[in-house]
């Protein structure tokens, strides 16, 4: 008989797997893991935090040291300065990527605005991935320019409308 | 007011932080008996590590890179020890041989030395053997417990080439999980700051082991060759020593010289030259320590005050030996880092969530 195909054994031995494979296929579809191949990042994948969060729970505040970009698996989470919200982030979204390039602290506060899931990709994990596979540790400080870029633009477009 | 004191983070950073070393010196004490294994095994993951972690990153499962590294481990060993070992144990019943000779040496000379302070100070005998004696019967006793302690080295030794290798072979399997279920295990606040402050701890203690590790070979070879040169029996076994007792900064290197400096003055005939060579091999191994090994090999890997550092030493000393003075600096490095971890930590997060909180900075 085989056993691998029941329920129980599929979930016992295949869960971790699924979640991992699961993970990777989120993060390749961001711009930061882009021209990043599969196994590369799931390699990377399985290192990574998964965390829990309950509604209104802080992920974290401004002035926290940052160490990680957060990748939402499940749930909403809010970005927020003071009272007012900058974001609303759901399922495949990631936010706190400054912490990969600078040592500073958060800019911003992060709220789950209800129970989620989130995957913590650390700034020591990625120095230790540049140094094993600088190719493709380039490739991502790349990626991560871009986003980093976007955003600078962005903020510039609003700021030109604001005082235009 | 108590509140305010309560709630400040030097405050909290002090209660924490005496909280996490009472957790380490509860271990210390609890594995006291096996600290040897497990700091040679600590610093032969460390210098393993990227082996296993390339074995691993090739596909290979935990339990079979830990048994590749281990067996690779057990071979080199074998290979070094089947080299080295019919020389050393030469050069060990060599030295047991002469240690007596040794003390005897010495004890004549110090007899010589009181029977010259009594009658240049014009004491009897009586009075001068009650001063004398006591510190003769002490100076016996001292030597009979180095001789019975270097038989219990040996033993020591057959114990750490059994449980070094079973030690090393689990941190290598399971080192890395522990390790994220232990830190996973922090509440979702302090997760991210646990993280920066570990990787702090283990960067700065991985650099100073591989620097101490290379330190303590060039510092054997260079003394092994010195006594080599000079004519000093049973060289590299005392390069060897020198060479451990060089891990222990400052107070290390004066215990090197006791050794040498015996043998030296047991050759027949004396020969004061010698004795001067001895001393003068451990004095110019040290300035190439400090002028070129030091500063390109170990460089910052710590930057403790020089005061610290012979404290420690003593209070280490004083709880866990010899062992506990090679592994001072590390622990005070590490206390050093997680203090100023937290309190970085805990600080920023105070100045900067009011920052916000009082809507001074509204952008992300």
């Amino acid at each position: 008989m085989d056993n691998t195909k029941h329920p129980f054994w599929h979930n016992l031995f295949h869960r971790k797997a699924d979640r991992i494979h699961e993970v990777t296929e989120l993060w390749l579809s961001t711009p930061l893991f882009e021209n990043i191949s599969y196994s590369r990042c799931r390699e990377l994948v399985r290192n990574m935090h998964p965390r829990n969060y309950k509604a209104s729970e802080k992920v974290f505040n401004a002035g926290d040291i940052g160490e990680s970009v957060v990748l939402i698996r499940h749930g909403k989470v809010e970005i927020r300065a003071g009272e007012k919200i900058l974001a609303e982030l759901t399922e495949g979204d990631f936010f706190g990527e400054i912490a990969l390039v600078i040592d500073e602290p958060r800019t911003a506060n992060a709220i789950a605005s209800e129970e989620s899931e989130l995957i913590f990709f650390l700034r020591s994990d990625l120095e230790e991935w540049i140094q094993r596979s600088p190719k493709d540790g380039a490739q991502f400080m790349l990626n991560i320019s871009r986003v980093l870029a976007a955003r600078l633009k962005h903020t510039n477009l609003l700021l030109s409308l604001q005082t235009s | 007011m108590l509140e305010k004191v309560i709630n400040h983070p030097l405050s909290k950073t002090l209660l924490l932080f005496s909280l996490i070393m009472l957790g380490f010196a509860f271990f210390a004490a609890l594995l006291a008996p096996l600290l040897i294994p497990i700091i040679i095994s600590f610093a032969l993951y460390a210098l393993l590590e990227p082996i296993s972690g390339a074995l691993e990153r090739q596909g290979l499962s935990s339990t079979t890179t830990s048994l590749t590294v281990l067996i690779v481990l057990v071979a080199i060993s074998v290979l070094v020890i089947s080299l080295l070992l019919p020389h050393l144990s030469s050069q060990l019943a060599q030295l047991q041989q002469q240690l007596p000779s040794v003390w005897q040496t010495l004890i004549g000379f110090a007899q010589e030395m009181s029977q010259f302070v009594a009658s240049s100070m014009k004491l009897d005998t009586e009075t001068s053997n009650s001063i004398t004696q006591p510190l003769f019967d002490q100076a016996n006793e001292t030597g009979k417990e180095i001789l019975i302690t270097g038989s219990n080295l040996i033993i020591s030794f057959s114990i750490l080439v059994i449980l070094v290798p079973i030690f090393t072979f689990f941190l290598i399997r399971d080192y890395r999980g522990i390790r994220n279920y232990l830190l996973d295990s922090l509440p979702n606040n302090s997760f991210e700051l646990g993280w920066i402050i570990y990787h702090r701890v283990t960067h700065q203690l991985q650099e100073y082991i591989r620097g101490i590790m290379i330190q303590s070979g060039i510092m054997s070879i260079i003394t092994s060759l010195g006594f080599f040169i000079i004519g000093l029996e049973s060289y590299i076994l005392l390069g060897i020593i020198t060479g451990i007792l060089n891990l222990i900064p400052y107070i290390g290197p004066l215990l090197a010289m006791v050794l040498p400096v015996l043998l030296a003055l047991a050759h027949t005939p004396l020969e004061p030259w010698l004795v001067g060579a001895a001393i003068g091999v451990i004095v110019i191994a040290q300035v190439i320590d400090n002028v070129i090994v030091i500063p390109s090999v170990i460089a910052n890997a710590v930057n403790l005050h020089p005061v610290i550092v012979i404290i420690g030493i003593i209070i280490f000393g004083n709880f866990f030996g010899f062992v506990g003075m090679i592994i001072a600096i590390p622990a005070i490095s590490t206390a050093n880092i997680i203090f100023r971890g937290l309190l970085q930590g805990l600080l920023t997060r105070k100045t900067e969530f009011n920052r916000y909180e009082t809507g001074q900075v509204t952008n992300q």
